[in-house]
């Protein structure tokens, strides 16, 4: 696949379609909006699933997107169930918070500047220029460094959502320079992945919507009930 | 042209405020309405039926704040305003405590995100002195209150099912959605058990009322409901009695002091213009603090006068005294046979459709703690944001392994979490740091803390009874502390944010600083229509009760007026 890179200023269709659509709500009294309507703001951002597409590289250089775009496609490929965290939009995502965040672009831009490092010295190629292997046999490293090191992981033993903020932010020592831009860059491609309209559908997740009654499905009863301690 | 007098000033417009402007503007009486914080468009405000992706940070926040602990409290959707810190309004903790006060500065204040839990108190609750002879009876019993919860619930919306249980009075309810799939496993585990699991009591309603068109379950209620189908004093209060044209709003507006004419009556208040940055003064036939327990005691300590020179209608001292939270603690799991279940949209009414309320109540002899708490519980298929699977990044590596088990365990985990009653003590209190003031120019607030044994030894009991719940569910992986820090082996003082007393109700004016009527003894123009005025803090999530007390209050002040006796 060719790179997303684009260098070029483009209007962003997109932001003027939801300009649009935000101007066509209707605005009930004291700001509400009725059952219809909020109907209808879940069709118009179920329309702007569609719309992902030009984004202009603002903080990487061509070469630091590309290795971005290599490391999106391994972390999360494409299989059966959905498409690359580059195509959930990874490189873009942490490229657009690189740009705003000075502390977080070091990370990215130190962390390739070390993964070209230590695979020059491996295997005589950067990351992105290097066989599937290698690039496979040096994630394997990282990760196994990664398990070795047990101590402060608790802070991130949890997945819920609305206890982010609380969480803690590991900053590794110099030597572990690597390992630490390694978190940071699986951290971001998972979230832009399962955050993306791909990565949702991937899941299965089919809330966020509006419906006039609530049910629950009796074969998602029966799968739990036949499966539990509580089964006749 | 003269100065206005209002027949009543109100400060703070969040569930007590709201209420009383409500029945006062609906009363006919001439109402201001003091807010510290800004004017409230929930169409441009709350992000309703927002998508991570409709936002290139995926609401991580510009520059990835989240990830540095920087970003909105609670995350970019879920709160609408405010946070733990807010810039410029220090709040000091004195030394060997810990204390964190959570604040929203808008109007509708905290209960435009709330999580709409609405319990009512019990007859217990009323007079927990007279049953184990810790902290204080309170000056009203149920059977006051009753029809103000009455008046609320039916003016709000609040689901439920009827069950006869003591420590859980029912009252007049919404039809409630039906449980969804982890809590009905978790229903059978607690009838094994004997922990009741009922249809929880929220704020929602499942059929219009009032101009609200009924939930449309989306289930985001935490960013404010655009349909108002959920409570918010902003939308189902304020913007009603705005439309009366009796109710005069001021936004930005950070109330310094009450002020108080030569006969012992207030004459109004003097705040600060954020925008201006001038004093300002509104004057009123009486003054009507709501502005969160914390602050409405704050605002008192800083009101001196020659009659008060310890704060106004602080002849007992007790202003800021017998300060409470609500004891938190969580437990954590997995049931593993959750895995691939048919997916289905778990978000339902925006919170879990159960809850168990406090069992117990018959069985403090037997129990090494005397007071109660109830259980919410979370699960299901949540709406990924950041942070969802980190953990699962750090366990399975990257690649395709990684992703097949997030798919796989999307949905399996379950929590269950304590809030429980914590005794008063008289080592919980505010007062006025001596050392700091925020940018208005106003003396800032100083905590102190402590939870006592009895808080401790009810977490305890919470952590086993969870683990027990969720293995008999079949569940696994649970963590158990035994940790005796705070914020590990149970919540950090303030951070269930159900912060109440500081001004608390009594017959006695030399042990309470308002009567049975949220009137201060002292200055009988004064009112107190938040959480201030509790006596004790029961395990019910307070705003219902602020919502009903507020409106009892409301009511007598209207009639006290009538007679001419304010």
């Amino acid at each position: 696949m060719s790179s997303n890179f684009v260098s070029v200023e483009a209007l962003s269709r997109r932001d003027a379609l939801r300009r649009i659509a935000l101007g066509v709500t209707a605005v009930g009294l004291a700001g509400r909006i009725d059952r219809a309507d909020a109907h209808e703001v879940h069709g118009q951002a179920a329309a702007e699933k569609t719309l992902q597409g030009e984004y202009t590289v603002r903080y990487f250089n061509e070469h630091e997107f590309r290795t971005l775009e290599k490391l999106s496609e391994l972390v999360i490929p494409a299989d059966a169930g959905g498409p690359s965290g580059r195509e959930g939009g990874a490189p873009e995502f942490i490229d657009l918070l690189c740009s705003e965040n000075e502390e977080l672009a070091a990370i990215f831009s130190g962390g390739i500047l070390w993964l070209d490092h230590a695979m020059l010295k491996r295997s005589g190629k950067r990351f992105v220029d290097a066989s599937n292997e290698a690039q496979t046999a040096m994630l394997d490293a990282l990760v196994r460094a990664g398990a070795a090191e047990t101590a402060a992981d608790t802070a991130f033993d949890t997945n819920d959502y609305k206890r982010f903020a609380m969480y803690g932010v590991r900053r590794p020592a110099d030597i572990r320079r690597g390992l630490g831009f390694f978190d940071w860059a699986r951290r971001l491609i998972v979230d832009a992945y399962y955050t993306s309209p791909a990565g949702i559908e991937d899941l299965g997740y089919i809330g966020n919507a509006s419906y006039s009654e609530y049910e629950v499905p009796r074969e998602a009863v029966e799968y739990a009930l036949s499966r539990s301690p509580f089964r006749a | 042209m003269a100065e206005t007098i209002y027949d009543a000033v109100v400060v703070g417009a969040g569930a007590g405020g709201g209420t009383t402007v409500r029945v006062l503007t609906e009363k006919g009486l001439k109402v201001a309405l003091l807010e510290a914080g800004p004017p409230i468009d929930p169409q441009k405000d709350y992000k309703t039926h927002k998508w991570p992706y409709d936002y290139g940070h995926r609401t991580a926040e510009e520059g990835g704040a989240q990830y540095f602990r920087r970003g909105t409290d609670y995350g970019f959707f879920t709160t609408v305003s405010g946070g733990w810190q807010l810039d410029g309004e220090p709040y000091t903790v004195a030394a060997g405590s810990r204390f964190t006060w959570f604040r929203s500065r808008v109007v509708g204040g905290r209960t435009n995100h709330y999580g709409r839990m609405s319990f009512r108190f019990s007859a217990m609750d009323f007079k927990p002195w007279s049953r184990d002879g810790l902290g204080w009876d309170w000056p009203i019993g149920y059977e006051d209150l009753s029809p103000w919860y009455d008046r609320a619930e039916k003016f709000i919306g609040v689901t439920g099912t009827v069950e006869g249980i003591p420590s859980a009075p029912d009252g007049i309810f919404e039809t409630p959605p039906p449980p969804k799939v982890h809590e009905l496993l978790m229903q059978k585990a607690g009838k094994k058990l004997g922990v009741p699991f009922i249809a929880n009591r929220r704020a929602v309603i499942t059929k219009p009322k009032n101009g609200r068109p009924a939930c449309h379950y989306c289930g985001e209620c935490g960013r404010g409901c655009l349909t108002a189908s959920n409570y918010s004093a902003s939308q189902v209060d304020i913007f009603p009695a705005l439309e009366t044209g009796k109710l005069t709003l001021i936004t930005d507006a950070m109330v310094r002091e009450v002020e108080i004419g030569d006969n012992d009556r207030v004459t109004g208040v003097v705040y600060i213009d954020k925008k201006e940055r001038a004093e300002k003064r509104v004057r009123g036939k009486a003054v009507v603090l709501a502005a969160s327990a914390c602050e409405t005691a704050r605002l008192m300590l800083n009101s001196k006068s020659k009659q008060f020179p310890n704060g106004i209608a602080n002849g007992s001292g007790l202003v800021g005294r017998y300060l409470m939270d609500t004891v938190g603690y969580g437990v954590r799991g997995s049931i593993p046979y959750l895995e691939n279940m048919p997916r289905y949209d778990t978000s339902g009414f925006g919170g879990a459709h159960l809850y168990a309320p406090w069992w117990l109540y018959d069985q403090h002899h037997k129990l090494d703690f005397p007071r109660g708490y109830h259980i919410e519980f979370g699960g299901g298929f949540r709406l990924p944001g950041p942070g969802a699977f980190h953990a699962a990044a750090r366990k399975y590596g990257y690649g395709k392994k990684l992703k097949e088990k997030i798919r796989q365990e999307y949905g399996t985990s379950i929590g269950l979490s304590g809030r429980g009653e914590m005794i008063p003590n008289n080592q919980s209190y505010l007062d006025i740091d001596p050392d700091v003031v925020d940018k208005w120019g106003i003396p800032a607030p100083r905590f102190h803390f402590k939870w006592s044994d009895y808080e401790w030894k009810q977490a305890r009991h919470m952590e086993k009874s969870f683990s027990a719940l969720i293995e008999a569910c079949g569940g696994k992986g649970l963590r158990q502390n035994n940790a005796v820090r705070e914020g590990e082996g149970i919540s950090v003082p303030g951070s269930i944010i159900h912060e109440v007393g500081g001004a608390r109700m009594g017959d006695n004016p030399g042990s309470s600083v308002l009567n049975k009527y949220c009137r201060s003894h002292e200055v009988k123009n004064l009112f107190v229509a938040d959480a201030a005025s509790f006596v004790s803090n029961p395990d019910k999530n307070p705003t219902l009760t602020i919502n009903a007390l507020a409106w009892r209050t409301a009511e007598y002040l209207a009639e006290e007026m009538r007679k001419g006796n304010v």
